[in-house]
């Protein structure tokens, strides 16, 4: 008798959660009235939204700089951290954890009051509408230097010293042991930056001046901006844009889990 | 299972990729390259606007008029969202890194005069251009004027209408005629008969939006502050009639309130409601119902009732072009005073093509404007809303508009939960207070 309430329970949050989800993608083939009057059945207008998607809006322009900067932001930021967070568990010092927790206040500076600042430094650098200018805030957070660092902890140091015994370099002892022992970790960072740097709007909405640039979420506030909204389109345009995101926690996610959670038991 | 999560990450990444092909293909490519504003006399133009049904459609008009006696010049228009106009203002203007403005953008009218109050380094005026600001309502014009000098263009028109479902009046045995010329006094009585034959609410409006009754302030020449530019909520007799005004459109049942922006409209396009009362650019949506073409009539709004002043004009809205210190002044100037102020071949294009309705009075004697509008019955709407803007009394916004609507808005929501008025008014007084740092 419980099972069958926990059951019932369990299926309406699960519709709950899925509902928004058929909601976006039923709607992505309806006309704009129709989803205003949350028709619930798959429609007819798929191809004329996405016509009218692409006649109106850059849209493969937003999704080239989404996907190089997503892309382009989750390799470097884990080339960068992951050396950093290795480096201050491995090779550690009373100085370096000074330090570390010095770093760690930056997590508490919201980006709102860093923006101004950093505008000023991309424009002396002439960087102001390159997607670079995107990249590199984002390629070193202090969370993922932490993430590193916590998950290096349980990262036994018995088999550096015995690589280093049979001669392995420092580097190859990071590219060669350290590297595959953590790919949990390493996918639960990818995710998180992939998703932050797919989602990112404020910057980029600041620092890419000309329409040349943009990304999906300049995108999708273009479509609201109008005194006419076409919903289908929008719809359709947020299916469009939230595919990737979803599709790599999909790819991920049993990693991700495992990462945050703690690489190596 | 990893075979799954290895198919999933492939499409991760080709998916995007497809779709950008396809989109390229289907013609949504890349669009010409600008390096923001500058007077580096290339004769290029660069504008930030929205809405590229409207604004920036009227943009590429004003380009081709232009380019007949100067066929060498080049608007670049780049689409950025209102929001995103003033946040990019803001950051200019405190990174001082104005050389990134553009030559001209789009400004809502309503935080024009906070703009330039706060941030005077990002405008050029308009004082020594060829634009006669005579030729437009003096309402219009007061939104980008400060301290006697001109900052902006006025475009986008705000004029507020009343838009009536004639099929539903007719049940009820009304004509547009009854709902002319009225008082909201009228309009109440008048909805509670129209609810109570035909099941309908006249109106409907978003909980929570001063929309409603500021429109209803401005009508009787009031403003929430007064000309120092000191709130006047309290103790503001227009206001207090606004209140209670929407308070009874809203108890009586002939407004219903609904949650967010797009149900709004869901109200208006799916025959929830008869009516409604709004900015003239409302009618693009109504128009996306192309089944309830013939259906739709308009007229004027109502006044308030016993208030000093009081009209049957007001607005909601607008947007107005300004001229940025990093721009080509004499070439912006010049351009904007031969089209948005000097261009009825401009304005006769842009209306049947976008329903955008000028400001610029002159261009209202057109034929385009005298043209019979089938979706509303084959009335003249558009030289008739002409007409009301001339009359809609002028509302001065100050530096603090913006707060002391979303105060209002506050004590207005607090009201309709069985807050005492004077009480919630009296807050939100000294919420703007607090926000002004006096």
């Amino acid at each position: 008798m419980q099972s069958v309430a926990g059951y019932v329970f369990l299926t309406l949050a699960a519709v709950a959660s899925v509902f928004p989800l058929y909601f976006m993608v039923v709607s992505a083939t309806n006309s704009s009235n129709e989803v205003l009057a949350s028709k619930l059945l798959p429609g007819t207008h798929l191809l004329e939204n996405f016509r009218t998607l692409v006649g109106a809006q850059p849209l493969g322009v937003a999704l080239w700089y989404s996907a190089l900067i997503a892309v382009g932001t989750t390799i470097l930021a884990l080339a960068v951290t992951s050396v950093a967070g290795y480096g201050f568990e491995v090779f550690h010092t009373k100085a370096k954890d000074r330090f570390m927790g010095f770093l760690l206040l930056g997590i508490m500076i919201p980006f709102a009051a860093t923006m101004i600042p950093l505008f000023r430094m991309f424009g002396d650098l002439g960087l102001v509408n390159s997607w670079i200018a995107v990249v590199l805030p984002a390629i070193s957070t202090p969370f993922l230097v932490m993430l590193f660092r916590q998950a290096s902890r349980s990262f036994p140091h018995e088999i550096i010293e015995a690589a280093r015994i049979d001669g392995l370099k420092e580097l190859q002892i990071f590219l060669r042991i350290y590297v595959p022992t953590m790919r949990p970790t390493f996918a639960a960072a990818a995710v998180i930056t992939f998703m932050a740097a797919w989602n990112n709007f404020l910057w980029p909405k600041v620092i890419l001046v000309n329409n040349d640039v943009q990304t999906l979420p300049m995108l999708l506030t273009n479509i609201q901006a109008g005194y006419v909204t076409d919903y289908g389109m929008l719809m359709l345009a947020v299916l469009i844009a939230s595919l990737p995101a979803m599709l790599v926690f999909l790819a991920l996610q049993k990693s991700f889990a495992q990462g945050i959670t703690g690489a190596i038991k | 299972m990893r075979t799954t999560a290895r198919k999933l990450a492939v499409m991760a990444a080709v998916l995007p990729l497809g779709l950008a092909l396809a989109a390229c293909g289907g013609g949504g490519g890349s669009t010409a390259s600008g390096e923001g504003g500058g007077g580096d006399g290339d004769n290029t133009l660069t504008v930030w606007a929205w809405d590229p049904a409207f604004n920036i459609y009227a943009l590429q008009e004003a380009e081709k008029v232009y380019q007949q006696e100067n066929p060498d010049f080049e608007l670049d228009i780049q689409e950025v969202p209102w929001e995103d106009v003033q946040t990019r203002l803001t950051t200019l203007a405190q990174s001082q890194e104005t050389g990134e403005l553009p030559d001209i953008f789009l400004m809502q009218n309503n935080a024009f005069q906070k703009n330039v109050l706060n941030y005077p380094d990002l405008f050029s005026d308009l004082s020594g251009s060829d634009v006669d600001f005579s030729e437009f309502p003096e309402s219009v014009v007061a939104y980008s004027t400060v301290d006697g000098t001109n900052y902006g263009v006025p475009f986008d028109n705000g004029t507020a209408i009343t838009a009536l479902r004639t099929d539903v009046l007719e049940q009820a045995g009304y004509t547009v005629d009854d709902f002319t010329d009225i008082t909201w006094d009228e309009f109440i009585t008048l909805g509670e008969d129209v609810l109570a034959k035909t099941g309908q609410p006249l109106l409907s409006g978003q909980a929570g939006s001063a929309d409603l009754p500021v429109m209803m302030l401005q009508s009787a020449g009031a403003s929430l502050f007064d000309e120092e530019g000191n709130p006047t909520i309290v103790d503001n007799d227009a206001l207090t009639a606004a209140i209670d005004t929407y308070q009874r459109l809203v108890e009586t049942g002939v407004l219903v309130e609904v949650n967010t922006w797009d149900e709004y409209i869901n109200t208006l396009v799916n025959d929830s409601v008869a009516a409604t009362v709004n900015g003239v650019w409302i009618l693009g949506s109504i128009q996306s119902a192309e089944d309830q073409a013939g259906k739709w009539a308009i007229t004027n709004v109502p006044s308030l009732d016993g208030v000093q002043g009081a009209t049957n004009y007001t607005a909601n809205g607008g947007s107005s072009w300004a001229i940025s210190s990093n721009a080509d002044v004499e070439l912006a100037q010049d351009f904007l005073a031969k089209t948005f102020a000097g261009s009825s071949e401009l304005y006769d294009t842009i209306l049947p093509g976008a329903g955008a309705l000028a400001n610029w009075i002159p261009a209202s004697e057109s034929d385009v404007y005298g043209e019979p509008q089938e979706f509303f019955g084959g009335d003249a709407i558009y030289s008739k809303v002409v007409g009301y803007a001339e009359k809609v009394p002028s509302n001065n916004t100050g530096a603090y508009y913006y707060e002391g609507r979303d105060a209002v808005s506050v004590a207005i929501t607090n009201i309709m939960n069985g807050a005492d008025p004077k009480a919630a008014l009296e807050e939100a007084q000294s919420t703007v207070e607090f926000a002004m740092g006096s």
